[in-house]
């Protein structure tokens, strides 16, 4: 069975062959970063020496590393908590009630997305540095929180139109107040939603370090580790963490998407 | 309506979002547009850092090395998205075809330093490409692919595509069928009924991807330092350089000044032409 254009061969086959090479193109540095971090040669050259999971063990026997993986579980996990909260509240208002400027605040409040994440970490920290302040990896989650929150809002306000506005006004009818119908029919009507920005949130700001590093200065999370590994030198336990954070963010954000999808055809 | 409601409007709910976005976004946006217009020993106004910025041949080059490798990828970016998202909706078997969408984006949620960086091990001297043409033809290639800038393309092309087609599809795949149907059975050929019905019609979502690109492409450090190298700076190294490094606030204030220009300069004429597009259709 084919879609919509009555494609011909030569035409699915070209436009076929050209999906998964370009495919394989995304995905082949990935497989030689994951092959790599089972190799037991400390140099990242062909040939395949050895296979062995010791820079695994390294990776969770090195400190930094540790230290940098809670710092990021929990800024992440707060980031999370906290954008998507304040998104839900906004992105209620937004939908179901009539104010002036609407369309003002809906702009103002998605702003941040347009505009580099460098901007954010920077400004940030040419403001807060000359208030006194230190960065911190709390000055670091309230600017990604400021990141990640259109996203959020975006996310929610999509479902949220969704949802039939008779079930609420039942609710009213029958004397419930206005937050009672919001936390006992929004809420539960869009929670597959909700758990999707939750993890939406949390993958972009555990990934995130731009922001980061210009907002901390001697913690460190797990991007920023891995980021000065990098650039500075050589560390032959890179590919095993790298491979592990792929496969960490990436099962997170195709659950986000499938728990969106799931909702959008009940 | 929203006024039959039993507590009345609900407005307030925006004012935590709202107030966030002014105090941690706003506020250090203006606070660092005014810095980039005050002398950096007096504190008086003036206009010098703006003067310094563009007599300076290693800004003024970074400037435009950015808006090319900018543009570059977001050209590149968009032309194989559409061939892809194409295929997609209207030649994949539609049973499959989310899963297959699924496959393409799926990296997109994974952090971009470790992606630039498994472009290493296959660019590099004695990276994938070159060891396998050692290995196929026996004699060491000179190939220099790593801390190039056709590399930072790449690397940006990438990230490009993934976020472009995933925006184009979920405005493609709502196109009506018939409208295709219509323009066959009239006799268009596929490439007329693409670039008269298809294309007018994914224009909003390319738009939006096309300039989220953009933004991120002027704001990256990572895909430039990881893969173009150190030799040939874009804005952002400079930029980290400068606050990391000599801490000359004013100018890297500066910098973030004409980065907001610049994105704004992009955005804005492609928001309103894509705008003028569809009122037209």
């Amino acid at each position: 069975m084919t879609g919509a254009v009555t494609a011909g061969r030569t035409h699915r086959w070209l436009f076929g062959g050209f999906f998964w090479i370009a495919a394989s193109i995304i995905y082949a540095p990935i497989i030689v970063m994951i092959v790599f971090s089972f190799n037991s040669s400390r140099f990242q050259v062909m040939p395949f020496r050895k296979f062995t999971t010791d820079w695994y063990a390294r990776v969770f026997a090195d400190a930094q590393y540790v230290e940098g993986l809670i710092n990021s579980l929990l800024v992440a996990g707060s980031v999370s908590l906290i954008a998507t909260a304040i998104a839900f509240l906004c992105a209620y208002s937004l939908v179901n009630s009539e104010f002036p400027g609407k369309m003002l605040v809906t702009v103002f409040v998605l702003a941040p997305l347009a505009v580099p994440l460098i901007l954010i970490g920077i400004s940030m920290r040419l403001y807060f540095v000359s208030l006194g302040f230190q960065p911190s990896l709390g000055l670091a989650g309230v600017g990604q929180v400021i990141y990640v929150m259109p996203l959020a809002i975006l996310n929610l306000r999509n479902r949220i139109a969704q949802i039939p506005k008779s079930q609420e006004e039942a609710a009213w009818a029958l004397g419930a107040s206005r937050l009672r119908s919001m936390l006992e029919i929004v809420l539960p009507n869009c929670k597959f939603a909700i758990a999707a920005t939750l993890i939406l949130t949390f993958t972009f700001a555990f990934d995130e370090f731009v922001i980061a590093y210009f907002l901390t200065n001697f913690s460190i999370t797990l991007p920023i580790k891995i980021w000065t590994s990098l650039v500075t030198g050589f560390d032959p336990a890179i590919n095993a963490v790298g491979t592990m954070v792929f496969l960490f963010s990436m099962g997170l954000g195709i659950c986000s998407q499938l728990l969106l999808m799931k909702e959008r055809k009940r | 309506m929203a006024d039959r409601s039993p507590a009345g409007n609900l407005w307030y709910g925006i004012v935590p979002a709202v107030s966030l976005v002014a105090a941690f976004f706003v506020v250090p946006i203006g606070y660092t547009v005014l810095l980039s217009v005050q002398s950096p020993e007096t504190g008086a106004w003036t206009f010098d850092n703006y003067r310094n910025f563009f007599s300076n041949a290693v800004f003024t080059s970074a400037l435009l090395r950015t808006l090319w490798l900018s543009l570059t990828v977001v050209l590149l970016s968009s032309i194989i998205a559409f061939a892809l998202t194409y295929f997609l909706v209207f030649i994949a078997d539609p049973k499959r075809r989310v899963l297959w969408l699924l496959l393409l984006v799926a990296p997109f949620w994974t952090s971009f330093a470790i992606r630039a960086f498994s472009w290493q091990l296959v660019l590099a001297d004695a990276g994938l490409i070159t060891w396998t043409v050692e290995y196929l033809t026996g004699y060491l290639p000179q190939l220099k692919l790593l801390y190039t800038m056709g590399a930072s393309v790449l690397g940006f092309t990438l990230f490009g595509t993934i976020l472009i087609s995933l925006l184009i599809f979920s405005v493609m795949i709502t196109i009506d069928p018939r409208l295709i149907e219509a323009s066959t059975d009239l006799g268009a050929s596929r490439t007329r009924t693409f670039v008269e019905v298809i294309l007018p019609l994914s224009l909003p979502g390319w738009c939006i991807g096309a300039v989220l690109t953009f933004i991120v492409c002027v704001g990256d450090y990572a895909v430039p330092t990881l893969l173009g190298g150190g030799f040939r700076p874009v804005l952002a190294q400079l930029m980290l350089s400068i606050l990391k490094g000599t801490y000359d606030l004013p100018t890297a204030a500066t910098f973030a000044v004409i980065l907001v220009v610049l994105v704004a300069l992009a955005t804005v004429p492609l928001l309103a032409a894509v705008r003028h597009v569809r009122f037209q259709s």
